[in-house]
């Protein structure tokens, strides 16, 4: 292949930029087995859609023809991984962010890695996206690791899924072969709650149905990559969904200024609507949502706000106000189903913090149901787990938190789980079931309340700072506990 | 001109969320305040984040004593409107040795005299987590950084031990010697924040707008002979040229664009047509392969 061919393609360009303007972002996941060519996909799709300024076209051409990996061909995937371990061994170690825009729309491409031990990086690009494009090499089919990519797609949220058989040049643009990983893939996201799987069979290093539709498949009929993704519609919540605020902060100022900050995570929300804090129970008239460009009348999911009410609610940060009708339930025992991301197995000996929107909840015992088995996609029972995992779980929370379930309201039912010593991040999980006051306490629990830390808080009185350095100190002496083997609740007042 | 602007509002709410977590979520932050365009529009939205209260952290300028005379200026009459905390940190003892752009390698300056001296600075005031307004579109390990960076005891980096970011989640609590540096804007591009600026009419300093300047040229750059420092080649006159910096830093190291746009709107336009990227004008990044991330790896920013 020569090199000036590649380098530049006006007519592409003039296509792209012919399209009708639709305003929006959508964030997109590639993801697939390690070599299946997710980069060079990626790095195929920005240098044809003219994501590439010119200095970073030198760059490549110059370090490819250094390299000469592909023979005579530019190495796309040079675009996108960016540290030295990764130039080195050739391969993808952590998500790489990317933007481009078209006339159409503003893309985030979110480039992660294929190998095994790297999923847990795949993971946390898997959450921002909105879109996955999972990649199969033609010549192999779907692998291992195309199901777990699949399996963490679907539990972190992704509705959309676009299958991307790659490498069909290998495979002399075979239609059958390209049926049959269709029809493969579509019977395991039978598994899945994918609202909509599309196929597309590519070749990132000939760009064959990359941007450019391609001559050597004239058997496929569907769009091209750059054309779905110009038209995809990325996900939105329902119009009608229940409003919630977590509480990030509590702003006081000048005039006895005192509002609650925070993202609207979903609904609406107007001046005059009556919000409660889901946790007591206590409710409140919507006064004012002041920012700094002005006050506003109504917000909605997204948006990040301060909200004033008529009366003092007494909260902070971890509360979750929502509107009256449907609210959160003040959840002390849920059910979930989780990743594993930590080097470190599951100890149920170990101290972990449930970390909600915004709250950071001491975790009183935990334990493992179920595994997903990544070749049958089936779950089997299991009471452990380990890096890379997807695995069921029962937590007890040593106080409530108000949760939704995560396949209502996705922002106020994930969570991450923290280790309480470290502070690492060991896992990222769903809601799938809660229950509120199940007295989790038995005889074995040790109840840390206001008497038995007396001693400890002698020193404390009842103003709000002082309830939460109590609050404060009450966890850190579960963490310690706990990490004895002993479990503990703590009773707030 | 076509600008999107219907994601601005979100990249927006997403600043402000990054913010308000950061305060509620570390002890004693601070925010990395570099002067630049990306910096005006890092201290905007961390004011529409506490907002109608204060800032509750301080402002940290790094000063080489090699920035543009116009960036200290501007930054002076910043802090000063805006009623602003600033600290201002010089590393001393690079200065008594009298390290500077023109007689030592770009690296070796940049190491004592902005690495060291962040370091220098962030020890001394005690502090857990730094804003900074680096964006994921500026360089290649950039693209590959968390919003909430952590940092082991000496400040430094492992990219290959990032800490797993899910959702809208950021978990900032730290193990033992940790510190966090904090990218409220990871997801804006160079084109964002002059549509922002625009969007907001912020005020930005003067050198980012085409005028004509007192220049020499050095291996096919243009660069700004700003103050009576700049040693000149036996023979060499500096030409007035109509010019504007991309992106601010010490002027001995910012290339300079010859240019005609002289307000907002031009900028932005030539922004969004540009052919190269914004750092091809940071003479401290080619120096060495990988050099960004080794310079993060150390504790740079």
């Amino acid at each position: 292949m020569n090199l000036a061919v590649l380098s530049e393609n006006p007519s592409l360009q003039a296509e792209v930029q012919s399209k009708t303007t639709s305003e929006g972002m959508v964030r997109l996941l590639t993801c697939g087995s390690v070599d299946d060519g997710k980069s060079t996909l990626i790095g195929r799709l920005l240098w044809d859609a003219a994501g590439v300024t010119e200095d970073q076209r030198a760059a490549v051409m110059h370090a490819s023809h250094a390299r000469a990996v592909n023979g005579e061909r530019i190495d796309f995937s040079l675009l996108l991984d960016g540290l030295v371990a990764e130039r080195e061994q050739g391969i993808t170690i952590d998500i790489a962010w990317r933007y481009f825009e078209t006339e159409r729309r503003r893309f985030v491409i979110i480039d992660s890695p294929g190998h095994e031990q790297y999923t847990r990086n795949m993971a946390t690009g898997a959450s921002h996206a909105d879109v996955a494009i999972l990649l199969v090499d033609a010549r192999h089919g779907v692998k291992r690791q195309t199901r777990r990519h699949a399996a963490i797609c679907n539990l972190v949220g992704i509705k959309k899924v676009l299958l991307a058989v790659n490498k069909m040049d290998q495979t002399d643009w075979s239609m059958e072969r390209y049926r049959a990983i269709e029809a493969d893939f579509r019977a395991l996201a039978g598994n899945f709650e994918f609202d909509e799987i599309t196929a597309i069979p590519v070749a990132a290093l000939t760009g064959a149905n990359v941007v450019a539709r391609s001559v050597e498949m004239p058997w496929y009929e569907g769009p091209t990559l750059l054309h779905y993704l110009e038209s995809v519609d990325p996900k939105t919540q329902a119009e009608d969904a229940p409003f919630r605020m977590p509480v990030q902060l509590v702003l006081r100022a000048a005039n006895d200024f005192r509002g609650y900050a925070g993202t609207v995570t979903s609904g609406t929300i107007r001046v005059g609507d009556r919000v409660v804090d889901a946790r007591s129970g206590l409710g409140a008239t919507l006064q004012r949502i002041s920012t700094m460009s002005g006050d506003l009348e109504s917000a909605s999911g997204g948006d990040a706000v301060t909200l004033v009410l008529d009366t003092d609610l007494d909260i902070s940060r971890g509360a979750v106000l929502s509107e009256t009708q449907r609210r959160p339930v003040n959840a002390d025992v849920i059910e979930a189903r989780l990743v594993w991301l930590s080097e470190t197995p599951f100890d149920p000996e170990a101290g972990y913090l449930l970390r909600t929107a915004t709250d950071l909840s001491p975790v009183t015992s935990m334990s493992v149901s179920a595994q997903v088995d990544f070749e049958t996609l089936a779950s089997t029972k299991a009471h452990d787990c380990g890096m890379n995992d997807i695995a069921d779980c029962r937590i007890l929370l040593g106080r409530s938190t108000s949760l939704d379930l995560f396949g209502d309201l996705p922002l106020t039912g994930n969570f991450v789980l923290v280790n309480a010593i470290d502070g690492a991040t060991v896992a990222g999980g769903v809601i799938t079931w809660v229950q509120k006051g199940a007295a989790a306490v038995d005889d074995n629990v040790l109840v840390l309340d206001r008497s038995r830390l007396s001693g400890l808080c002698a020193d404390l009185g009842n103003s709000r700072e002082d309830k939460a350095e109590y609050e404060r100190r009450a966890q850190e002496v579960a963490i310690l506990l706990r990490s004895a083997g002993v479990p503990v609740l703590i009773e707030t007042d | 001109m076509t600008v999107l602007t219907s994601h601005l509002k979100l990249l927006e709410a997403e600043s402000i969320h990054i913010f308000r977590e950061a305060a509620a979520q570390f002890r004693t932050p601070v925010l990395l305040y570099s002067i630049g365009k990306d910096s005006t529009v890092l201290l905007h939205l961390a004011r529409k984040a506490f907002w109608p209260a204060k800032l509750p952290f301080p402002l940290l300028h790094v000063n080489t004593t090699w920035k543009f005379r116009d960036m200290i200026a501007f930054r002076d009459r910043t802090v000063s409107e805006m009623g602003l905390d600033l600290i201002s940190h010089t590393n001393h003892d690079g200065l008594a040795r009298n390290i500077n752009p023109f007689d030592q390698p770009p690296s070796v300056y940049t190491d004592i005299m902005k690495t060291q001296a962040l370091r220098q600075a962030l020890d001394a005031g005690g502090f857990d987590a730094a804003f900074g307004g680096a964006r994921r579109d500026e360089e290649a390990s950039r693209a590959k950084e968390r919003v909430f960076s952590f940092r082991a005891g000496g400040h430094t980096w492992d990219p290959r031990l990032q800490r797993p970011e899910m959702w809208q989640l950021l978990n900032g609590r730290l193990g033992k010697d940790e510190t966090v540096r904090v990218f409220p804007l990871s997801n804006w591009t160079e084109a964002d924040v002059w549509r922002y600026i625009t969007l907001e009419n912020l005020d930005v300093v003067p050198l980012y707008f085409a005028k004509e300047r007192p220049t020499v040229e050095r291996d096919g750059q243009i660069l700004m002979v700003d103050d009576e420092r700049m040693p000149l080649i036996p023979g060499e006159v500096p030409q007035m040229r109509k010019i504007r910096f991309r992106t601010l830093g010490c002027y001995p190291l910012t290339a300079a664009i010859e240019s005609e746009a002289t307000d907002l709107d031009a900028v932005v336009a030539e922004t969004l047509g540009a052919r190269v990227s914004e750092r091809a004008g940071r003479l401290i990044d080619h120096d060495q392969d990988g050099a960004m991330e080794m310079k993060k790896r150390e504790g740079y920013f």
